[in-house]
């Protein structure tokens, strides 16, 4: 049933492909890490321009399909003179939904720390930035982790998407394949095993930082 | 909340109506040393990926014999064909270089080469078909490739045709294979060679629909790129570049 010999010689190109959305996820990651941590701040913060800047970012992120940003940035901000690669494209679109996402779990995070924590270290002198770096957050963390995890693991796929800006990663890598082989079955069973490795690793790694930093709970 | 949407509205309205960009010239592309020209890769033998995972057929060919004799490389971009002209108008690449045929719809908002090849459009089904004549297609679901002459052509000319878009043609021939469409309409040649190269299991119906006309597309005010292009395909054609890439994808000359 399976054409194993198709699966032998096309597995290397998938591989390659399967390089380039690895390189796309972990840019990604990182600054919609960074992003969706500065949104949640802003959501926090006592001021109500910057309070009502980070809820109108993470509204119209999350109120909008990530494809249809994808396609804005990048047939769409060259009408503006800005022209950004396919790769850049990508990577941006990626990192902002992707911060949306994160801002709400860091969010959630941050809430859920009594606010006897915050109290307490505000009475010994520290400053609300201190308070926040070295009390809040390193708390809010262990809460926000198993959900952060789940929106890396989102992103991970949501990159074929980027497939349709003509970017060659895991999955347009496959069906430019698919074009000259017919083998649509071999092909996407190929590409959804090399999904699932690289998604299963990242929750695998999430898990083990989860029971690091729950030891001291323990 | 409602002030500060509203006000976020406006400045990204404000931004959507800013200028828009200028061309790419001739002398950009030589100084840049690079001529980029888009096509699907779904397109056998005029554009597909090899079992190399390399990008060729006649279209490529062609593509990157125009970049030799212009002085600079030519790198092929594959991209959907539903977006391929929206790619040339934000100018994320120089050139379509992918078997779009001279329409004066097309030539509205883009320019185009002189023809680089002749071909038409023809009707596929699966060999086990009773359909044998363009009458016999009415109400049945017929497959296109999306934003192809062939979907305006079905939907104006098959009285209550059922179209399904596709993204290229090989998900055609899997579709038809499996029974999933009736029919599907594509370049002759590309159909034909479905059959003989990749034994699919369909067979031709009927005579060609219409003939068409090949260009390379590129986006208006280039007049400089457009002559150098054109002059590269006289010289291909005399001296017998042309035809050498022409019998070796297609078995056939189709100047």
């Amino acid at each position: 049933m399976l054409d194993w010999g198709i699966i032998v010689h096309y597995f290397p190109f998938l591989l390659q492909g399967t390089v380039m959305t690895l390189k796309i996820s972990v840019i990604a990651l990182f600054f919609g890490f960074i992003i969706g941590l500065l949104a949640a701040l802003l959501k926090l913060s006592p001021n109500v321009i910057l309070r009502q800047t980070g809820a109108f970012y993470v509204w119209i992120i999350r109120s909008t399909p990530l494809l249809v940003q994808l396609f804005l940035i990048y047939f769409g901000l060259p009408q503006l003179g800005i022209d950004l690669g396919p790769f850049m494209s990508g990577v941006l679109a990626l990192a902002i939904n992707t911060g949306a996402y994160n801002a709400e779990t860091i969010r959630g995070g941050i809430i859920s720390v009594p606010t006897g924590q915050m109290e307490a270290a505000r009475s010994l002198g520290m400053g609300p930035t201190l308070t926040m770096r070295r009390i809040i957050l390193p708390q809010a963390f262990r809460m926000a982790i198993p959900a952060l995890g789940n929106n890396f693991v989102i992103l991970i796929k949501d990159t074929s998407l980027v497939s349709t800006i003509t970017l060659v990663e895991l999955t347009l890598t496959t069906q430019r394949l698919i074009g000259s082989t017919y083998k649509p079955f071999e092909m996407y069973l190929m590409a959804a095993f090399l999904y699932a490795i690289l998604t299963t690793t990242t929750s695998v790694l999430l898990g083990k930082l989860e029971n690091r930093i729950a030891v001291e709970r323990r | 909340m409602k002030k500060f949407v509203f006000a976020g509205t406006l400045i990204l309205f404000m931004l959507l109506t800013a200028l828009s960009v200028s061309a790419k010239e001739l002398d950009a592309i030589k100084a840049e040393g690079e001529l980029s020209f888009a096509l699907t890769g779904q397109y056998p033998p005029f554009n597909f990926v090899d079992e190399n995972n390399k990008v060729t057929g006649f279209d490529v060919e062609i593509g990157q014999e125009i970049a030799k004799r212009i002085g600079v490389k030519g790198v092929p971009v594959t991209t959907a064909w539903d977006g391929i002209i929206a790619g040339l108008l934000a100018e994320k690449y120089d050139l379509i270089c992918g078997s779009m045929s001279i329409t004066p719809q097309r030539l509205e908002t883009l320019a185009f080469s002189s023809p680089y090849y002749r071909s038409g459009a023809q009707i596929f089904t699966s060999d086990s078909s009773k359909i044998t004549s363009v009458a016999d297609l009415k109400g049945k679901k017929i497959g296109v490739t999306l934003g192809t002459t062939y979907e305006k052509w079905v939907r104006e000319n098959i009285v209550d045709a059922n179209v399904r878009t596709y993204k290229g043609v090989p998900d055609m021939v899997l579709e038809a294979a499996n029974g999933r469409i009736s029919a599907f309409v594509t370049d002759k040649i590309v159909g034909a060679m479905a059959i003989k190269e990749k034994n699919a299991p369909l067979k031709m119906v009927g005579d060609l629909l219409y003939e068409e006309k090949m260009g390379i597309a590129l986006n208006l005010g280039n007049p400089e790129l457009k002559a150098a292009i054109d002059n590269a395909l006289i010289a291909m054609k005399e001296d017998g570049t042309y035809h050498s890439i022409s019998m070796k994808w297609l078995g056939i000359d189709v100047r």
